[in-house]
């Protein structure tokens, strides 16, 4: 509870500046901060594995190959996203405002009992899920992800010269 | 105060901060960012529905949780690609100029 | 010595298998004596412990730059540093006062929080991940049961550090050095992860005591029972070390930062004691794998043969490390440098479906092997990792196809 207390308005500051600052580099790396942060808690509330994995593939890729991606396409140079505030921040505003409230309003309203005993995931359970419960899904993601890395490499392929 | 109840907040909050990004933001690479954050506060609540739920031997919320996150990784890298084929065609990441389907 | 007043409790305290958990047992006894809470026993028990691992790795990070030095001399014919002290023995010393007396040089164009921020996160994974190590049959600093999983999402920290310090220098060489880094690390994690997913397989448990428990006993009375003595664990184990050299950007995977292509990569605008961090950083990094490598395939501190083990347990785990690291130090020596092509199609076509097969090969074997069918589990998996091997080596050598050697202008 306490964890909890301290890395929520943490995480907060952290998404904001993701969201709100101008240097894209800048908002991907605070990106990278809130999804450890995010594995922080994750830890904190006993699902030690999963905090783990955040970090391994959130952390350790998906951000990684986001300002991999930020590097290739080098917006360093341009000034970005301060003169166009005025135009897309009231539609932006607009659509998202009413959405926290009536999901801040769900929340407030009707919270369930909350059992307080902290129980620590167990790694061999999820094994065992994995590969009988969940096996199709498994299979499912697999072949997921490897079109994904097929048409990755597909896509990043030099564009070869047609006769 | 409820943990549940925090958690939950937080999770709504970050789900709009994401959804506001993904609305806001003119370059593609930095929409993204917004769409990892959405499915970073989706993935909250399933792990806050199960540690502070009644015990559930079927691991439903971590079970989300772990494919969520293979999901939003797969997601993410066909996003990338995507947008940096653009970027190779149109030399710009800015979502605003890459308004026609005709290239 | 009043603080010895709990030594009628442990009478081990002083054997040489309990030697290097002394400062941890005497901080805690002394706590104890002066009836402190649990939890600050454990926190200066953990806290000594923590010290005496960085104590050990400081000094031999300090021993390995000059033996580093000197062992390429030899294999290049020189003589190597032996100017400072006796062989060259206050070399490191030497150069640890240059480092802190350097001048702290900034470039104008540099991000300053980014820039100072990137050393001090490359040193950190490394520290982190020197802590779930087991060095000995009772040492092991933060005995975790996720130690596996916690050594590499640190690993996976150093990569998104090595992009800040690239970008935050705010000049060429460093984001082009950075983007050449990034790029190998993330490709080199991946045979890494997968041979290390063979011997999670097999041993059944993500933490590193268990692995190495398991890998006790005796096969025929005088083979050990290692994990790279095994088909599955040969192949795995390569992977494993040469994805381990790649990861730590030495050569001969070391275009990110070699000197005659790039200046220092990611590192050229740093000086003085942050180019120092970078340093520990990197063979703190050469240690922890390494160390990993040798607790997931060399059995950890077993030892080799069923007599030995009067030899206390630390000491077969610091002896397989110091045979590991001078490996890498030979292999250092001697190949040249892989351009980034060469290195990527190593790989992402050689080293990737390797250590797919060694998964399979893995299963069959622990399969066979629980089962009684030793001799078949040999016969399978041998011609399971054997043949794909040659049929990519064959194919490997038809696509760069020596051709006879033409000189344009020799002839006039």
């Amino acid at each position: 509870m306490i964890a909890l207390l301290i890395l929520s308005p943490l995480i907060l500051l952290a998404a904001l500046g993701a969201v709100w600052k101008a240097r894209p580099v800048h908002a991907a790396l605070l990106l990278a901060l809130t999804l450890s942060l995010g594995g922080a808690l994750y830890i904190a509330l006993g699902a030690g594995f999963l905090g783990l994995v955040q970090f391994m593939v959130y952390v350790g890729a998906v951000a990684v190959l986001i300002v991999f991606s930020l590097l290739i396409t080098r917006p360093r140079d341009e000034v970005e996203e301060i003169a166009r505030r005025p135009k897309s921040l009231l539609p932006g505003l607009l659509c998202t405002l009413p959405l926290l409230a009536v999901l801040l309003y769900a929340v407030g309203r009707n919270v369930p009992e909350t059992t307080t005993e902290a129980v620590e995931l167990p790694i061999k359970r999820i094994g065992e899920l994995l590969f009988t419960t969940h096996a199709p899904a498994v299979l499912a993601i697999a072949i997921l992800l490897t079109a994904v890395l097929l048409g990755a490499a597909l896509f990043a392929r030099e564009p070869s010269k047609k006769p | 105060m409820n943990p549940l109840a925090v958690l939950l907040t937080l999770s709504s909050v970050l789900f709009a901060l994401g959804l506001f990004a993904v609305l806001t933001r003119r370059n593609a690479i930095l929409v993204l960012v917004g769409i990892e954050l959405m499915l970073n506060a989706a993935n909250l609540n399933f792990i806050g529905f199960w540690r502070f739920g009644p015990p559930d031997p079927q691991l439903t919320g971590p079970m989300f949780v772990l494919f969520g996150i293979a999901i939003a990784a797969a997601e993410a890298a066909v996003g990338l690609a995507i947008i940096l084929m653009v970027f190779r065609h149109t030399r710009s990441t800015n979502l605003n100029s890459s308004d026609s389907l005709h290239g | 010595m009043t603080f010895l007043i709990a030594q009628t409790e442990e009478p081990s305290l002083w054997s040489p298998e309990w030697l290097p958990l002394l400062p941890k047992r005497l901080v805690e006894n002394l706590l104890e004596h002066f009836n402190a809470p649990e939890w600050l026993i454990s926190l200066g028990g953990t806290g000594a412990g923590a010290a005496t691992v960085l104590a050990v790795f400081m000094t031999g990070f300090a021993l390995l730059s000059l033996i580093e030095r000197k062992t390429l001399a030899r294999v290049q014919n020189r003589i190597g540093p032996n100017r400072a002290g006796w062989f060259g023995i206050l070399q490191p010393v030497a150069d640890g006062i240059k480092m802190l007396t350097k001048e702290d040089i900034v470039p104008a164009k540099a991000e300053k929080l980014l820039h100072l921020l990137a050393p001090i996160l490359i040193v950190v994974p490394a520290i982190l991940a020197l802590g779930v190590l087991p060095y000995g049959k009772e040492w092991i600093p933060v005995p975790m049961e996720l130690g596996l999983l916690f050594f590499f999402a640190v690993g996976s920290l150093t990569e998104l550090a090595v992009f800040m310090a690239g970008w935050a220098s705010g000049s060429k060489f460093p984001m082009l050095g950075a983007m050449r880094a990034i790029s190998q690390m993330v490709s080199y994690e991946l045979p890494l992860v997968l041979s290390a997913i063979a011997v999670i397989m097999v041993s059944g448990t993500l933490s590193l005591p268990d692995i190495v428990s398991q890998q006790g006993g005796f096969h025929l009375g005088f083979l050990p029972a290692w994990n790279i003595l095994t088909p599955w664990g040969l192949v795995g184990g390569l992977v494993f070390f040469i994805a381990s050299i790649a990861e730590a950007n030495r050569c001969p995977f070391d275009l990110p930062e070699g000197e005659s292509e790039i200046v220092a990569g990611h590192m050229t605008e740093y000086s003085g004691f942050k180019y120092a961090l970078f340093f520990m950083g990197e063979y703190l990094g050469l240690f922890a794998i390494s160390g990993l490598g040798v607790t997931l395939f060399l059995g950890g501190w077993q030892a080799p043969l069923p007599g030995l083990d009067f030899v206390p347990s630390w000491i077969w785990f610091f002896g397989k490390l110091a045979v590991i690291i001078f490996f890498f130090l030979w292999i250092r020596a001697t190949w040249p440098r892989l351009r980034m092509d060469q290195l990527m199609r190593f790989g992402w076509l050689g080293l990737i479906p390797l250590s797919l097969l060694t998964i399979p090969a893995a299963g069959i074997w622990s399969l066979l092997q629980r089962s009684q069918h030793g001799l078949l589990a040999w016969l399978v998996t041998v011609p399971l990792l054997l043949v794909p091997f040659v049929i990519m080596t064959v194919l490997f050598n038809k696509r760069l196809a020596r051709s006879n050697r033409t000189y344009r202008f020799a002839e006039s």
